[in-house]
């Protein structure tokens, strides 16, 4: 009974200090290698829905044939436990030697000496956008290689919106437009369909805003680019939608989770990114699902951005620095890859790839979805801060409580801001 | 971890008395040699960690780097860390309701299981299989499918004209239905209140009957006194569990202490600080206050526990 009631305290503070004891020796060898008799098995993790591992279990089948060398140990979870699990494993020393990676945390454990440079090991980047590989990178070192790019975008369930006599959308609305066309799904919805999830509360979507008006997230120092004035203008945007039918309620989409609300068909559209498609579809199980671009004020910056949508990484304490980039190398270049992820991870990144993939029906939707909106791309952002998973988690929690109306929007932006003053400080 | 001390008091004062000093010599060589094993893990597995824990408590630690050392900052910090005061907010709401209620419902159900009936083996198994399985991760999901929009919960109290909607997304609600979590794993209590009562005399009901006593007066005059160190050691020992809420926690909020902040926990706030935004040093701060805290709390308790709790061959 001791033992029990003891645990909870006891591992609360045995597993900090088990990081703070636990001063692992770093391999300087170039790696071990296998042979198809006696395989090496490098650990491979990531994150993502069913539909994903079981594209995932057959690339890792597909590797492992060509590969005879190597064997392949998968895991994998929801997002957000994915990085609450890395950073006990990184901070035990045990990192899994191969991982999907996502951008937002990426400075967070590529400046802390936690991820193998790989531009040390041989992986061929000849097939990529220039422009794109440097997102991977913090001072020279290539911490990441992206697997595919993806980009923001406002999804909707064409039946659905028959099935309610609206007409579908063209993609060029203004805020105005956006809002008020939730809000007819809404109305029409009577309380079964919703126009869809509180578009304000999605950092990504913020930040496109902020493009949009010419305002940088970041500066170069790693300072917050914008004001809380700028935060309490974005949302009160959707002020006027709150609490109608035309934005999904909270306490409904918290009780869908780990399911997205558009995903258990309970709102007409949703605004994310164009590489949730094949998510979205599996999930709600709708014949189709068609994108078009976000809302933009200004019909001429849309504020839209090729993102990564995913990278992979390695651990910087692999003991198989070479079946590590082979792997990693066989995810991001092999067309047989790209056949069986389609635009699931996103449009592939690798020109190899890429063209060595087939897109049709919805796939050919999201590859077409950016081939349309090339005119309007800029520049990547600014590559985020240290904490920034936190700062984007944080946005996420505090746009909640103000849909709850618990906090007013003055209060919501005042919560946030503390919370970044407070992590950039300390990161400092 | 607040038992510890009491463990070590057991266990030096359960060494038999001895008879000569040679003997005792032995018989201790001889009790420290099996304690061994245990008092190894103790120092390596606890005392260890909790002085490094403390160290970190006045540190900024991110796991990757080394710490830096400042001072009282972590502590100073979390006193106007509004999700802090948040998360002992809602700690002790769960802390001030769910125990009582917990023990009420024990010692009810422990009353009815202690008189004599057929299958009282059967309902005691039956009684006390919820505080089994009730910790239990996969109990948490069900839980939360039974208390969401159009479960049993909703359903069953629409039938009655009560129209309360899912609780898990009802920040109102949520704290309710974590309440009545722990009340229903009364199972734990139930058993040592059942063995409690086992040990009052027969006869001093029959007498109080005698004298005409209904009974509630048994209830107040024989049983509470009676049982009153039994009822002290549960409540100790269910306040500092109710302290400890994680697992169900954890899971009902998909880790986050939603909806709304109203099942921010203590502990997972400190683990969200921790492993989430990656600051050992303030969960550590944490860490401290809460141990620090349910020590005071347990010295209150056993300050107070004079005045009510009576041990037979007391003189009072």
């Amino acid at each position: 009974m001791i033992d029990r009631r003891k645990f909870l305290t006891t591992v609360a503070l045995g597993t900090a200090s088990a990081a703070f004891l636990s001063a692992c020796g770093q391999s300087s060898s170039s790696g071990q290698t296998g042979s198809a008799d006696k395989p090496v098995t490098i650990t491979y993790t990531w994150w993502g829905n069913d539909d994903r591992a079981e594209r995932t279990r057959k690339a890792i089948a597909l590797f492992e044939t060509k590969n005879p060398d190597i064997k392949v140990n998968g895991n994998f979870s929801d997002f957000a436990g994915y990085w609450q699990k890395r950073a006990t494993e990184a901070a035990g020393g045990g990192l899994p030697d191969v991982m999907q990676w996502d951008l937002s945390y990426l400075r967070d454990y590529g400046q802390r000496n936690q991820l193998l440079d790989l531009g040390t090991v041989k992986i061929n980047t000849d097939g990529f956008d220039k422009s794109l590989l440097p997102s991977g990178q913090i001072k020279g070192k290539t911490f990441g290689i992206p697997t595919s790019t993806n980009a923001f975008a406002v999804y909707y369930d064409p039946a659905k919106l028959a099935s309610l006599g609206i007409a579908e959308p063209d993609g060029s609305w203004n805020y105005k437009e956006f809002n008020a066309f939730l809000a007819e799904v809404g109305q029409k919805g009577n309380g079964t369909l919703f126009g869809g999830t509180d578009y304000t509360s999605v950092w990504w979507n913020f930040n496109i805003w902020l493009r949009q008006n010419n305002i940088k997230a970041f500066t170069d120092e790693g300072k917050l680019g914008f004001s809380k004035d700028d935060l309490k203008k974005w949302w009160n945007l959707s002020a006027d939608l709150r609490g109608t039918g035309a934005i999904v309620g909270e306490d409904k989409t918290t009780q869908l989770l780990p399911k997205s609300p558009f995903g258990s068909n309970v709102t007409a559209t949703e605004v994310t990114w164009d590489n949730f498609m094949a998510g979205y579809l599996a999930d709600s199980g709708a014949k189709e699902l068609k994108l078009v671009p976000v809302p933009s004020d200004d019909p001429d910056n849309l504020g839209l951005f090729l993102k990564p949508s995913m990278l992979m990484v390695a651990s910087a304490k692999t003991k198989y620095k070479d079946a590590a980039a082979r792997f990693i190398d066989f995810m991001v270049n092999d067309p047989e890859v790209g056949q069986i992820f389609k635009t699931s991870r996103g449009v592939p990144a690798s020109k190899t790839q890429r063209d060595g993939t087939t897109f049709e029906g919805t796939d050919k939707l999201v590859v077409d979805y950016e081939k349309s909106i090339e005119k309007y791309l800029k520049d990547a952002p600014e590559p985020p801060i240290v904490g920034f998973g936190t700062l984007e988690s944080t946005f996420k929690r505090v746009s909640s409580d103000l849909n709850y109306g618990k906090l007013t929007i003055d209060g919501a932006a005042d919560a946030w801001f503390k919370e970044a003053e407070d992590l950039i400080k300390q990161n400092a | 971890m607040t038992q510890s001390p009491t463990l070590s008091r057991r266990a030096s004062s359960a060494a038999p008395q001895p008879r000569t000093s040679r003997r005792r010599g032995a018989d201790a060589r001889a009790g420290y040699t099996f304690l061994l094993p245990w008092l190894l893990g103790f120092i390596a597995l606890t005392v260890g960690p909790m002085i490094s824990s403390l160290y970190l408590s006045f540190t900024n630690y991110n796991l990757f780097d080394a710490p830096k050392w400042i001072g009282l900052d972590n502590y100073t910090t979390l006193l106007q860390d509004e999700r802090f005061l948040q998360s002992v907010g809602v700690t002790l709401q769960y802390v001030v309701f769910g125990t009582p209620l917990k023990l009420a419902a024990a010692l009810a159900i422990a009353m009815l299981l202690n008189s004599k009936r057929k299958g009282q083996g059967f309902y005691r198994s039956a009684f006390y299989a919820p505080s089994l399985i009730g910790a239990s991760v996969s109990i948490a999901i069900v839980w939360k499918a039974m208390f969401g929009d159009s479960g049993p919960v909703d359903q069953g109290l629409s039938f009655f004209g009560i129209n309360l909607g899912g609780w898990v997304g009802n920040p109102n609600m949520t704290m309710g239905m974590m309440i009545l979590l722990t009340v229903w794993q009364f199972g734990a209590p139930m058993v040592i209140f059942l063995a409690g009562l086992k040990q009052i005399p027969a006869d001093l009901y029959e007498a109080a009957s005698m004298d005409g006593a209904g009974p509630v007066r048994k209830f107040i005059n024989i049983t509470w006194p009676m049982l009153s160190p039994v009822i002290f050691f549960n409540l100790l020992m269910e306040t500092i569990h109710a302290f400890q809420i994680f697992a169900s926690a954890y899971i009902i909020s998909n880790g986050e202490g939603g909806p709304a902040g109203s099942t921010l926990f203590y502990t997972l706030y400190l683990y969200l600080r921790g492993f989430s935004d990656f600051r050992m040093g303030y969960a550590s701060a944490m860490a401290w206050l809460l141990v620090i805290a349910v020590g005071i709390i347990t010295l209150i308790f056993f300050k107070t526990s004079k005045s009510w709790v009576h041990y037979s061959g007391d003189s009072k």
